[in-house]
């Protein structure tokens, strides 16, 4: 596995063009075949050089590729990658074009898994955290810090593994899914996505309690209470609360979003906020 | 700045935006920390910008489109919010900036659903495309999917036009009419609906193996005072051991049980990250 096919000087130039085309993810995106238009497009470079003239033979190819296809933006350049030296195979002979379907269905659900959790759960966490920090304080270069870490990121690793798919084909996800490393990995990116939402959570998340009993004339805050537990113990209730809501209950977004607009509003006119 | 003109600026800037980032495919643009300056900018205040997008970004954390349908609209959430503070009430006062933060999230689920209205219309172009692919002429397919993607970011734009251009002053004349307690209330809200993104975010990371993470990120942001980028390298560095620790485990366990094999399993994780 340490030693790559070295590609040749065609090859990369066509890998280039299909890393270029394979950020058109969403373009046309569709409910009914979502990103099947993007995968055409980032499939066009290695179609037209795997069979030159043959029409008929590009044209099958074409609309077989125009089928659904879903699963996160960065994984779609891995496996066009694959695909394209699946269609090396399948323009020779060796195996028929369906195969390459099959393997593009099956790689979607656990590459948008694997990915969504490394650089939507994780990575987009902690650059949107030090971009906070940043900016909060009226500082703009908040601003580049997130495009560079969550969104330049992306490109390059689109680029990595764009010709890692096309290198090693097949091969790599043998290893890489029945090693059992990937689960690990997704675990450690969680690790650090934890951490940084608990920040976010202290830093972000705001109880404005305002609330007075009076008890024979004596007035108690009921805040300071709470403090008194663990200062911000509030914030770090109601964010368990509704992670409680939303795993234990399947409570919708919507459902808690009007829940706690409700809550607040009623709050306030009782005077509690 | 008339009403209009702030309202044609920031159609603009939600044109440019959302096309731009679905070209790169990156779901970075589009988040309130970068929307938020852009629309700070366009307006002529800047750093009202850059501070209402570090609040935006936790507001809408993990509120986003992560399959299924999307619970409220973070990039129009948090322009209608941004253009509120800066055009209405006598520009970005302390006030007119926390009633932008309070309204963003009410906004933004008010703002969802008319935006998804137009999906299901993009679906009468499915055929048209699979036919179009069939024809094998990767130029033709590449030019007119530019064309027909820039014409449906059209109306979302126009959309925005009439949701600032109404809702701006629809907003301050609510604001207006509305006794103190009810605005106290949506600012209570406001400051809790942070907690209902980061349930969502901790629902898909949950694990209870991990979960004391959490906890160790919250303490290190609220006792340590750490900035979130210290919280982000003690975290990379717990991850990472942990990692390494279970890729040595891994990787003693294959040499055990495929000691014949002469293919190195796990190596490939190295190229990988």
């Amino acid at each position: 596995m340490a030693k790559k096919n070295t590609l040749t000087a065609a090859e990369n130039s066509m890998l280039k063009k299909m890393f270029w085309l394979s950020h058109l993810v969403f373009v046309n995106f569709t409910m009914a075949k979502m990103e099947a238009n993007a995968f055409t497009m980032s499939m066009s470079p290695a179609i037209e050089a795997i069979y030159g003239d043959d029409k008929e033979a590009k044209g099958a190819a074409y609309v077989r590729h125009n089928a659904f296809f879903n699963t996160h933006a960065v994984a779609l350049s891995f496996i066009v990658g694959i695909a394209a030296a699946m269609e090396k195979d399948v323009a020779a002979g060796k195996i028929p074009g369906s195969t390459v379907d099959a393997i593009k269905a099956s790689l979607m659900g656990p590459t948008a898994g694997m990915f969504d959790s490394i650089f939507f759960n994780c990575l987009r966490v902690i650059a949107a955290g030090i971009a906070i920090g940043l900016c909060q304080t009226g500082n703009p270069l908040g601003i580049l810090v997130f495009i560079l870490l969550y969104g330049v990121t992306q490109s390059i690793m689109k680029w990595i593994l764009i010709k890692l798919g096309y290198s090693m084909g097949l091969s790599f996800i043998d290893t890489v899914f029945s090693s059992g490393l990937i689960a690990h990995a997704t675990q450690c990116a969680s690790i650090l996505g934890l951490m940084m939402v608990g920040a976010m959570t202290a830093t972000t998340v705001n109880v404005p309690l305002n609330w007075t009993i009076t008890i024979n004339g004596a007035v108690t805050e009921i805040l300071p209470l709470f403090d008194a537990i663990y200062p911000g113990i509030l914030s770090l209730g109601i964010v368990l609360l509704m992670m409680f809501l939303i795993k234990k209950k399947g409570a919708k977004p919507l459902t808690l979003i009007l829940g706690l607009l409700i809550f607040g509003i009623v709050g306030a006119f009782f005077g509690i906020f | 700045m008339s009403i209009a003109s702030a309202a044609l600026a920031c159609a603009i800037v939600y044109f440019l935006v959302t096309r731009v980032d679905m070209l790169l495919s990156w779901q970075c643009l589009t988040r309130p920390i970068v929307v938020a300056p852009l629309i700070g900018l366009a307006l002529g205040d800047f750093t009202t910008g850059v501070i209402m997008g570090a609040s935006l970004e936790a507001t809408f954390m993990g509120i986003s489109a992560i399959g299924g349908a999307v619970a409220a609209d973070a990039t129009t959430g948090s322009i209608i919010a941004v253009a509120y503070a800066i055009v209405a009430g006598g520009g970005a006062t302390t006030e007119s900036i926390t009633t932008g933060l309070a309204l963003a999230m009410t906004i933004g689920t008010l703002m969802a659903p008319i935006n998804s209205l137009l999906q299901p219309v993009w679906l009468l172009l499915v055929p048209y495309w699979e036919k179009l692919a069939g024809q094998a002429e990767p130029k033709k397919f590449f030019w007119q999917n530019m064309v027909v993607y820039f014409i449906t970011g059209l109306p979302s734009a126009v959309i925005l036009y009439i949701a600032v251009a109404a809702g701006v002053t629809g907003l301050e004349a609510f604001i207006a009419a509305c006794p103190a307690w009810v605005m106290t209330g949506f600012g209570a809200a406001g400051g809790m609906m942070t907690a209902v993104g980061f349930g969502i975010l901790l629902s898909m990371i949950w694990d209870t193996k991990i979960c004391v993470f959490y906890f160790v990120g919250f303490i290190c942001a609220k006792s340590l005072g750490l900035s979130s980028l210290g919280i982000a390298v003690i975290g990379a560095a717990i991850a990472l051991t942990i990692f390494f620790l279970k890729k040595d485990i891994v990787d003693a366990k294959n040499s055990v049980s495929t000691a014949a094999s002469t293919s190195g399993p796990a190596n490939s994780e190295e190229d990988f990250f």
